[in-house]
């Protein structure tokens, strides 16, 4: 039995900042990391173009990461490496979780949770990719960990399914490797990652990026021999007639990554259907008191500098709740922030002190690509409390904005709903 | 010989004089051209008797079409060269394997080979895992005869394999209320009648309060709670170990290319590993059965390949469905077709699992899944249960099915070949009646091979085969005490099924595991789940390197061609030749 | 006089920029920030990237090593310092930002580790 304050699970960039977070405000903390490192999946995103928010630096994701790991280090906080939760629950004083590892079995008594358990791709099967089941078919993610940490190449010439940033950042790391990318099919009429990286990874080496097309088949029994794509129609069903072959050797498939929220489920942590992480309030505390969610386990991200501060917000209210050691409640003031008209999600989804003094970060992707465009904030009565606009929104590029909703002169459960509306002209 | 100048009457009506119909001794041959599989099957049916003995052999050729080569392994060495097994078995699925294990029970050599990389690979591995009570098979066919037999003998020979296994019983509801008297007095002929002691009409209160899951539109059902569920390819897989502890002989990748006869004998069996001279032969080729009776000069039926697509949902939605599903409208198409239109049900791994649909197909190794299969599949099991939702896949498999035309079991000795014992035909409830037309195959052979030599009982046969611990299952107590045994226990390799390196070791040093990844995922799971090996495939991939001592590019997915990394990324130039 | 549109890679926001040239003189609009305009001034004059790539290690557990050049180079030398870098072989414990090949290509730029995966374990 081991005892602590805030339990960290997951030792990617958002638990080493929640972690580091937790600690700087007087918490006694753990980390739980189920592999052998710390640094999440940044160890094996060894591109550029981390941390410009955050040090105004273009690193590299072990670069990032290990800045993270050495404050952690620095600060002396208790780490456990190879080591996996199978349960968690909720108790009278706070929280147990088991946890399993080459020592044993442990149970570890917390007076919070801050969960940073990350993302995973979705599969060929979860985007209806029918045909054969031979090897070579691989999610980007899978086949960056081949390259980037075991210096094993997945593929000699292949097809690239999705416009997700991890997609477009292995075309190119293919590319240099020296495998041959035919192109890149992406099923929405605009692409899914960032327009920095269409250019960067496909532009600059050639790569044709389709928009509108999917692949609809896999061939081969054994290793992929090739795949079918067809163009799509508004609906994103294949249009018949147009189905290619592709003669290729690997599939690698970037079509969406997925909160992953077991634990949370566990302790019956209720989620957003629209990001697939759990429902929080300003300080990332979820519906259930005293469990924090932060890093792309709350919501999807595309800027790792985002992953940590929603890190250490989580870090820092986790450290506080197990200080006070009395839960503030579930959003018990009742004020909701939910995404309407044109939002695709909004983070947070309550408001739990709208008067307390400071900022809170708030975090949307607009649904649809818009040009000049409003973002705003209305109350029950449709009237708007906050307005901001944007020149452009982009669904792939994650918005932030701090908002003082003391300023706003709310009353207490009000139910607020964001949207996006086009200025014309 | 008037039936035959009926059928070849029939035949050309229907066909404008293309096919031609003789009858053999014991067969019904049809030759002739057609220009479409469908119209070979339809002729094919046509000419099917009343007698069960009777097979129809398809000699149809298809207008313009070559003849569908079959995927052999590339493996080619002289491992097996001048073997003389008592009992040459060839097919590792579930019926190869259950009778290899009966076999074993007696002292014999005995070689089994498959020309798949693993056991269980096609359609004993591809198959939902019902275990049937034979509700919808008349008196008088083998199938009948064996499902009812098998069913009874799962709970032992499970525990005894230490295979998961549930008796979640089976609920066939109906949603017309004035077929109850009729679907009532079926309950009634069945369970009286045809054996099948468990069947029970229940009523709409009844399954309100028993199986909550079931749409509205249920009225009343009929319910057996004999029915079960069990992993197809992990009961396969522990036949295949306990016959291998017993004494059995297994070779994987083998392909029978060729037999030599003599007298009605087969004397020579010609596979890629060597040349093998078996006493007696028993074909258990599944799909190819017809193919390997072919070898041997003694194909009196045809098998016809039938698709089936299942759909295996999340463990999330597990909590969805407690029985075996189904809600039947009754129409002429149902009476007519040849599945119950699958059904929904749960996996023993706590799954939910749909399907499968039935397409009939011209090549017996089209293991593609379709959109239309998942399609239809959900659109039959949400009218069942409501609550199945698309959004909860994490993945589908075809498996085809090995019907004849008489769409009964082949289990005889050879007609034209005295060393030859079929298992041919053998579909659902195949996996449900292996284990008791396995006793009587092995019987049968033991008996056939006493006439020439003393065949007795091995004393020290053990039926017991132990699993591999599922740490997962235990107690914090029990998994503790295994860490503190072998600390590779301790270290999670497959997140989503939660499953340690020392599992995937356990694996890898069982009786009979090939050092593949699909292997490894179907004895121990990782990469079943919702990821799909996502995260722990590289990890996989590094055990099973490190357990063979092998570079990382040499390990497969199953084949030996299907390779997963073409080697390092680095030491070469690739871009020296620009 | 020759206009055409750029994308600018420095940051997510990604400006979509107006670029006209006219002689030696570079317009641009459509920026958000000066770095954009460098941007334009250097992808119609010398476009330069960053690469990422790995190295090989001698040591079993390490297969790869993560590294970058340090400063950016020519676009169109990305694929021979690709070369060099999938020359080495590093076989001594070196710590991240340590020079892995220096001045690599004659650009006097350095291939540098990005991580601390070899990093000597201290005392």
């Amino acid at each position: 039995m081991t005892k602590t304050d805030v339990l960290v699970i997951g030792g990617g960039p958002a638990g080493l900042a929640a972690a580091i977070a937790a600690n700087d405000a007087g918490a006694d903390v753990l980390l739980i990391e189920r592999e052998a490192r710390l640094g999440g999946i940044l160890k094996q995103c060894i591109h550029d173009g981390f941390g410009m928010v955050r040090f105004g630096e273009k690193l590299s994701g072990p670069e990032y990461a290990e800045r993270f790991m050495d404050d952690f280090a620095a600060r002396g906080i208790a780490a456990r490496l190879l080591t996996f939760v199978t349960e968690l629950k909720e108790t009278p004083d706070g929280f147990t979780a088991t946890v399993v590892s080459r020592d044993g079995v442990d149970t570890i008594k917390t007076k919070s949770i801050v969960l940073a358990t990350g993302c995973r791709e979705r599969t060929a099967k979860q985007v209806s990719i029918h045909g054969t089941r031979p090897a070579g078919v691989f999610t980007a993610g899978t086949a960056q960990h081949f390259i980037n940490l075991l210096g094993q190449m997945p593929a000699k010439r292949c097809v690239i399914l999705g416009s997700g940033d991890i997609g477009l950042i292995m075309a190119r790391r293919l590319t240099l490797e020296g495998a041959e990318v035919l192109g890149v099919y992406e099923v929405k009429p605009t692409p899914s990652g960032l327009t920095r990286n269409i250019h960067q990874c496909l532009h600059d080496y050639d790569i044709p990026l389709h928009l509108s097309h999917t692949v609809t088949r896999v061939f081969g029994h054994d290793r992929l021999t090739g795949v079918e794509v067809a163009e799509v129609d508004g609906r994103m069903q294949p249009i018949p007639g147009t189905e290619q072959r592709l003669d290729c050797d690997a599939l690698i498939l970037s079509v969406g990554l997925i909160p992953e929220n077991e634990l949370a489920e566990r302790l019956h942590v209720p989620l957003d259907p629209k990001t697939k992480g759990p429902l929080c309030n300003e300080d990332l505390m979820t519906d259930v008191p005293g469990v924090f969610s932060c890093g792309n386990a709350l919501h999807v991200n595309d800027l790792v500098d985002y992953v940590s501060e929603s890190g250490e917000t989580a870090g820092r209210g986790a450290a506080a709740y197990a200080k006070a050691s009395a839960g503030k409640g579930p959003g018990a003031a009742g004020t909701t922030l939910s995404a309407g008209d044109g939002v695709l999600y909004i983070v947070p989804q309550r408001i739990h002190d709208t008067a307390k003094a400071g900022k809170t970060t708030v975090y949307f992707r607009s649904r649809d690509a818009v040009e000049k465009s409003k973002f705003l904030i209305k109350d029950s009565t449709g009237t708007v409390v906050f307005e901001k606009i944007y020149p452009f929104l982009r669904p792939p590029e994650m918005e932030r904005l701090e908002l003082d909703f003391s300023g706003l002169g709310l009353s207490a459960g009000t139910a607020l709903t964001a949207v996006i509306e086009e200025v014309s002209g | 010989m008037r039936s035959g100048k009926r059928l070849q009457k029939k035949l050309d009506k229907a066909f404008d004089g293309a096919v031609h119909a003789a009858y053999e001794d014991g067969l019904i041959r049809l030759t002739g051209t057609l220009s479409s599989w469908d119209q070979i099957l339809k002729a094919c049916r046509m000419a099917v008797s009343g007698d069960r003995t009777v097979h129809v052999v398809n000699d149809i050729l298809l207008d313009g079409a070559e003849p569908l080569p079959v995927r052999v392994p590339s493996l080619s060495d002289k491992a097996l060269d001048g073997e003389t097994p008592d009992v040459l078995i060839i097919g590792g699925g579930i019926s190869g394997c259950a009778i290899a294990r009966e076999l074993s029970r007696y002292d014999l050599s005995i070689l089994l080979v498959d020309k798949e990389a693993d056991f269980a690979l096609q359609a004993s591995g591809r198959n939902d895992g019902e275990v049937h009570v034979g509700v919808d098979l008349s008196k008088g066919s083998l199938k009948q005869k064996y499902v009812l037999l098998g069913n009874r003998m799962y709970g032992a020979l499970c525990k005894e394999l230490d295979v998961p296994f549930r008796r979640t019983g089976q609920v066939a509801a109906f949603t017309q209320v004035p077929l109850a008297p009729v679907i009532f007095l079926y309950v009634q002929w069945r369970r009286f009648h045809d054996g099948c002691t468990d069947a029970r009409f229940r009523g709409k209160k009844w399954l309100e309060q028993n199986v909550p899951e079931l749409d509205a539109s249920a009225r009343f059902a009929m319910v057996n709670e004999l029915a079960g569920i069990v992993s197809p390819y992990e009961l396969t897989i522990a036949m295949a170990e306990n016959a291998a502890q017993n004494g059995a002989k297994l070779s994987l990748n083998t392909y029978v290319s060729g037999m030599k006869t003599e007298d009605g004998r087969i004397t020579e069996v010609y596979t890629n590993r060597g040349t093998v001279r078996p006493d007696i032969v028993i074909n258990a080729a599944g799909v190819f059965a017809d193919d390997v009776a072919e070898l041997a000069g003694d194909r009196f039926y045809s098998i016809h390949p039938r698709r089936g697509t299942d759909i295996l949902q999340d463990v999330k939605s597990g909590h969805i469905v407690n029985k075996i599903d189904s809600i039947m409208t009754v129409n002429k198409a149902m009476l007519t077709s040849h599945t119950k239109g699958g059904g929904i049900m749960p996996t023993v791994h706590g799954n939910v699992l749909l399907g499968p649909d039935a397409v009939e197909c011209r090549e017996k190794e089209d293991y593609a899944t379709y959109p239309e299969s998942i399609r239809n599949v959900y659109e039959k099991q949400k009218r069942t249960v409501p609550k199945a939702d698309p959004r909860d896949i994490i993945t589908y498999f075809t498996g085809v099915r090995a019907p004849t035309f008489e769409e009964d079991f082949v289990l005889e000795w050879g007609r034209k070949c005295r060393n030859l014992y079929h298992v041919g035909g053998i579909q659902s409830p195949g996996l449900t009646s292996a284990p008791a037309f396995a006793a009587d195959v092995a019987a049968a052979v033991a008996e056939r091979l006493s006439e020439t030599k003393p065949v007795v009982k091995k004393p020290d046969f053990d039926p017991y085969r132990r699993g591999i611990p599922h740490l997962r299952d235990m107690t914090p107590e029990e998994r503790a005490a295994k860490i503190a045994e072998n600390p590779d226990y301790g270290v999670i390799i497959c997140r989503c099924e939660e499953i340690s390196k020392g599992e995937i070791l356990d694996a890898l040093n069982s009786p009979y595991c090939p050092p593949t990844v699909d292997a490894v995922k179907k004895r121990v799971r990782p990469g079943m789940g919702r990821c799909q090996g996502g995260f722990c495939s590289p990890l996989v991939i590094q055990i099973i390197a490190e357990h063979e001592g092998i570079p990382l590019s040499d390990v497969r997915k199953s084949s030996a061609e299907s390779v997963l990394l073409y080697g390092p990324s680095k030491g070469g130039a690739p871009h020296d030749e620009d | 006089m020759n206009t055409q549109t750029l994308v600018c890679i420095n940051c997510p926001r990604g400006c979509t920029m107006q670029v006209t040239q006219d002689g030696d003189t570079i317009a641009v609009t459509g920026n958000f920030c000066p770095r954009g305009e460098q941007f334009a001034h250097d992808e119609l004059t010398c476009p330069k990237r960053t690469i990422c790539s790995t190295v090989q290690t001698a040591f079993p557990d390490t297969p790869v090593l993560p590294c970058r050049v340090s400063a950016e180079i020519p676009k169109d030398k990305i694929f021979d310092v690709m070369n060099e870098i999938n020359r080495i072989k590093v076989d001594r414990r070196i710590a991240r930002g340590d020079t892995i090949l220096a001045n690599v290509c004659g650009l006097g730029v350095d291939i540098i580790a990005t991580s601390d995966l070899l990093k000597p374990a201290k005392e």
